[in-house]
Order: C-alpha cells, then structure tokens, then sequence
C-alpha cells in the first residue's frame, strides 16, 4: 500500500473540477458550445453570453457547497475514527435547514435565512456535543447518538414548519429540505466563498493532528495532541461548512460520506491528502450530480438531493453491513 | 534516598463520581522496569493513562523530573514519555510505517511534514523490533503478536526514555508474548529505557520487573524492590485470594478445583 503523491494527486484534482465545470457549464436544457463565447459569434455570441451569466454561478455554487460537505465529512469521519460520520449524521445540516426554515416561518427577509442557517448549525452543534460531554470530555460514541437524536428532532421540525407554511415561504421551506442549486446567483456564491475558505483553512492546518486520530483519542493524547482542543475546533469548522452549504443550497445529502469514501480507496487515509482532495473530488461530484440534475429529463429539474441519495445510500447500506 | 524520575505523592483521579485513584504513591527510578500490579479496577492503567497525559489527575502531586507533568506543555512530555495502548481498533487501513512515524509527531515541525531524517528513524525503529519487512503491509490487517511489536516500534521511534506498556502480553499465545517481551528487554538493556509495565501476570512481574508497584482501590499498598513486594501476604492483600510461595513462584489455593492450588 505505497502512498500516491500528494502534489501530482492534488494537481489532478483540480483538473478534474476544471473539466467537469467546463462540461457542466454547456449542459442544461439548452445547449451551451463553449466556442459561442468567443468573440465574433454575433447573435448566437449574445445568447451564449446571456446563458453563461447564468450558468456559471450556479457550476460555481454546485463546486462551492460540494466542496464544503464533502470536506466536513472527511474532517468528521477522521476525528471520529468512523466511516459513517457526516455532517448530515450529526445533525449538524438539520440544525441549519431548521434555523434557516424557522427565520422564513417567521417572515424573515430571505437575506437573514444564511445568518439563521449558521445560528441553527452552531446551535445544533453546541447541543450535540453538550449532549455527548461526559466527565468533562467529548465521548465520541454518545457524540453519534446525540447526531441522531437531534436529526430526528430537527426533521419533524422542518416539517411542522413546512405544513404551517403557506404560499412563497412553503416553497422556500421545500427548497431547504429538498436542496437545489436552482436560485445560484454570483452574489451567493461571493457570499459563500469566504465561509468555505475560511473552515477549510482550518480543517487543512488540524490535517496532521487528524492523522493521529486514527489509532485513537488517547493515542493521540499521549502524542502530545491537545485532543480536546482540536475536537472542538474541528466540530466547530465542519458545523461552519455545513451551515454555510446549507443556507445556499438547502439539505443536500450522502456528499460528506461518499466523497471521502472514494477518495479514500484511490489515496489512502492520510488526512493531509484526504482532506485537500475530497474538497476538490466533492466540488466535481455536485457540478456533474447538477448537470445531471438539469439535462437528465429536460426541462424538468430533478431535485439534486435525490440524485446524491440515489448514489450514497447504497454505499451507506454498504459499509453498514461491513461495520462490524 | 534520591527521588525518583515520576514521583506521585497521594494522587487522586475520577471518572465522573467514581474515584480510580485515592491517593496512590509511587517513585519510579530511572533506568528500571517496574511493574505495576493490582487486581481489576486497582487504578493500573488510570495512573499509566494519567503519565500519558491521555486523563488528567484530580489532585495530589505528580512530578517528572523533579517538575509538575501538568504544567509542562504535552508536546514537551511526549517527547520524553511513549505510551503503548493495550489494544487498538484500527477503523482505516494504515501503512505500518506511517503508524511507527506517528512516533516523530511531537518532533520536528509540528505534525506537518515528515523528513528524511523522520522516515530513517522509523525503519530503524522497526528493524530493532524485527517488524521491517511488515513496512508496507497494512496494520490493520496484521495479527496480534506483530501489531503489538509494530506499537513498540513507533515508542521507539518516538525516542522516549520512558515507556508505558499497558498488559503488553494480553491475548498473546506463548511464543509472540515471549518474543514481545524478549525485544522489550533487549531494547531496555540496550538503551536504559524506563518501562512501567501493567500486568496481571505475576511471574512476568517477578521475572523481569526490577521493583513492583501494588496497587489496591486506587492506593498503593506497597511498593519497592520485587523481592519486598512479592510476598503472599501482599498478594493476598491485594487480589483478595488467598496466595501461597511455591518456590520461587506464587500460586493460589482453591478449596473447589480439582487440582487444589495453581502457580501464577
């Protein structure tokens, strides 16, 4: 089991996300040739500029929140040394679609449902993790039950929310619990950036001390890693990624646990590879899974969340039954 | 008396409302292999896990090297003290070199990079415990007796003076135990490290353990040279059973099985 290299492995990467934006970018329920852009196309180059003004947040935001889960779900499963971690499964993204749902319930204007995604996030984690704190530690095992519990409670509350909901805000309430990239606009996806850049420059920099996570906590202890500290601090960032996700394209499930999971399988599990590359690895995965979303039944949109689920829950039920 | 390398002096530690240690003493001696014995529940691997710094003690004075262990940056004792798990659930594959490199961690640049330097260090880490050619193997995938000497290879690695091993031998048929602890003895000879073993073998205590620690409800009910501790009054004392000398050896007396007494 050589390790591959990281530079060539990373270069690759962001190949792979340039390609399938570029692909993405022409597919849809018309037709996009990337050769329309260039000047001197007369009025099929005005069409494609219009289009393009369009698409090309929404491949930039599909690439964003992609990003996000995938790299919050690699962080989760390392530090929790469990390959069925995900921001999804600890409640995290409920916590964010509840907060977000709450704000419009209340006739917020759409401009406070990001700030409410993230307060329903940071809330959902700091109720998770006092649920999970033990003796003055963070139990990780309890840390997975209390994802559930709060998971359970933040679906029913997405739904009473839905059914009291009526008319423009019912629709948004369905935009957060089905997930979709359709509202993508370039001030979005600017208003994003800075979240996703932010938590993953933290999750990158924790990448060494991750690596010791995975011969244990106490391992990792006696290796002189604050493991308190960093278990907070990576909770902490992935909740951000995954509330920041949220709030712009609604509950989008399965990234975070299968990107790591494949990239796992081509590029070993050392975190500082891992992380890097499932950012990137899940960008591309929701660019296509988008593309897909838009030209599969043309001109209906098939919502993205079903797409992710139809390609993550198998490989759930998977490593379930391998779990011992 | 000169003090010793780790001194405690009436060190307490709980786990929520339990006490797992309730005043324990020690002096540990460089250079030595102390066994730390005890029945189930004595507080064996909470003091191991507490000079691990994986727990924090409760109260009482804990000192490492003449200085409190609390108050010196963990990176710092890691550097200095190697701690070898019991047993260690592997979830992902990893390569045995980049678990016996995980002993260069509290060196160098802050768990970054690894260097040359570093991966010199870790084949010859794993050489001296005869597990080189498992390098590239998997650990996750390799049996007990090899996974255990991979461990000792990364506190080697690691180059702590001191060693913690917690029931190293558990779950070892004969033969991998004796040539665990057959690598354990030729790298304390060899480098003068100080081992605190915890085990509930007590012919292993008294065979390669120069002093015994002997714990009891958190306390320490004796402690110093093995020949002072060993006796059957302390090891009755200790386990609660009732323990006779055979020689030089120790056994329990049974009044129901069929053979009477057993050696241990």
């Amino acid at each position: 089991m050589k390790p591959i290299s990281r530079g060539p492995a990373l270069l690759a990467g962001t190949l792979l996300v340039l390609v399938v934006a570029a692909i993405a970018f022409s597919v849809g329920g018309v037709h996009l040739p990337l050769a329309d852009l260039l000047p001197g196309r007369g009025e099929a180059g005005e069409t494609a500029r219009m289009l393009a003004a369009l698409r090309l947040p929404r491949v930039a935001l599909a690439a964003l929140v992609g990003g996000c889960l995938a790299l919050a779900g690699a962080a989760l499963q390392a530090l929790l040394k469990n390959p069925l971690a995900d921001p999804f499964l600890l409640g995290t993204s409920g916590g964010a679609a509840a907060g977000a749902a709450c704000a419009a319930l209340l006739g917020a204007s759409p401009l406070v449902s990001p700030a409410a995604a993230f307060l329903g996030a940071a809330a959902a984690s700091v109720g998770v993790a006092a649920l999970a704190r033990r003796g003055g530690r963070l139990d990780l095992q309890r840390l997975l039950l209390a994802g559930l519990i709060a998971n359970a409670f933040f679906s029913a509350m997405l739904l009473a929310a839905f059914s009291i909901a009526s008319g423009e805000a019912s629709r948004t309430m369905l935009f957060w619990m089905m997930g979709s990239l359709a509202d993508a606009t370039p001030g979005k996806v600017a208003a994003l950036a800075p979240y996703a850049l932010g938590g993953a420059a933290v999750l990158l920099a924790a990448a060494g001390r991750l690596n010791l996570f995975a011969v244990g906590e106490e391992s990792a202890a006696a290796l002189g890693v604050d493991t308190e500290r960093t278990k907070r601090v990576v909770f902490l960032a992935a909740s951000l990624l995954t509330g920041a996700a949220v709030a712009f394209a609604g509950v989008i499930g399965f990234v975070g646990l299968l990107v790591p999971h494949g990239v796992r399988a081509i590029a070993g599990n050392d975190q500082r590879t891992l992380l890097p590359l499932s950012a990137l690895a899940g960008a591309a995965l929701l660019v296509v899974a988008d593309a897909v979303s838009r030209a599969a039944l043309a001109p209906v949109e098939l919502p993205i969340g079903a797409i992710t689920a139809a390609l993550g829950a198998p490989l759930f039920a998977w490593l379930l039954l391998r779990t011992p | 008396m000169t003090a010793g390398l780790i001194e405690a002096r009436g060190l307490t530690a709980r786990y929520g409302d339990s006490k797992a240690l309730d005043g324990l003493n020690a002096s540990i001696p460089a250079g030595e292999i102390v066994a730390v014995l005890g029945e189930n529940g004595s507080g064996k691997s909470t003091f191991l896990k507490i000079l691990a710094r994986v727990l924090r003690p409760s109260g009482g004075v804990l000192e490492f090297d003449g200085r409190g262990l609390e108050s010196l940056p963990r990176r710092q004792t890691a550097r200095r003290i190697a701690y070898v798990p019991q047993s260690v659930e592997l979830v992902f594959p990893i390569r045995s070199l980049d678990l016996v490199l995980q002993g260069r961690a509290p060196h160098g640049n802050g768990f970054v990079a690894e260097t040359a330097e570093d991966f010199r260090r870790a084949r010859d880490a794993m050489r001296a415990c005869d597990v080189e050619a498992l390098a590239e193997r998997d650990a996750s995938a390799l049996s007990g007796g090899e996974r255990r000497r991979v461990f000792l290879a990364r506190a080697l690695c690691q180059e702590a003076e001191v060693w913690l091993l917690d029931e190293p031998t558990a779950g070892l048929d004969p033969r991998h135990g004796l040539e665990f602890l057959e690598t354990l003895w030729r790298i304390h000879r060899e480098r003068g490290t100080t081992v605190l073993l915890v085990t509930h073998d007590i012919g292993l205590a008294s065979g390669l353990a120069s002093s015994v620690l002997l714990l009891k409800a958190g306390r320490t009910i004796a402690r110093g040279p093995r020949s002072e501790v060993l006796t059957p009054e302390n090891l009755s004392l200790a386990y609660g059973a009732p323990f006779e000398r055979r020689g030089a050896r120790f056994g329990v007396r049974s009044d129901v099985l069929p053979a009477g007494s057993f050696d241990l």
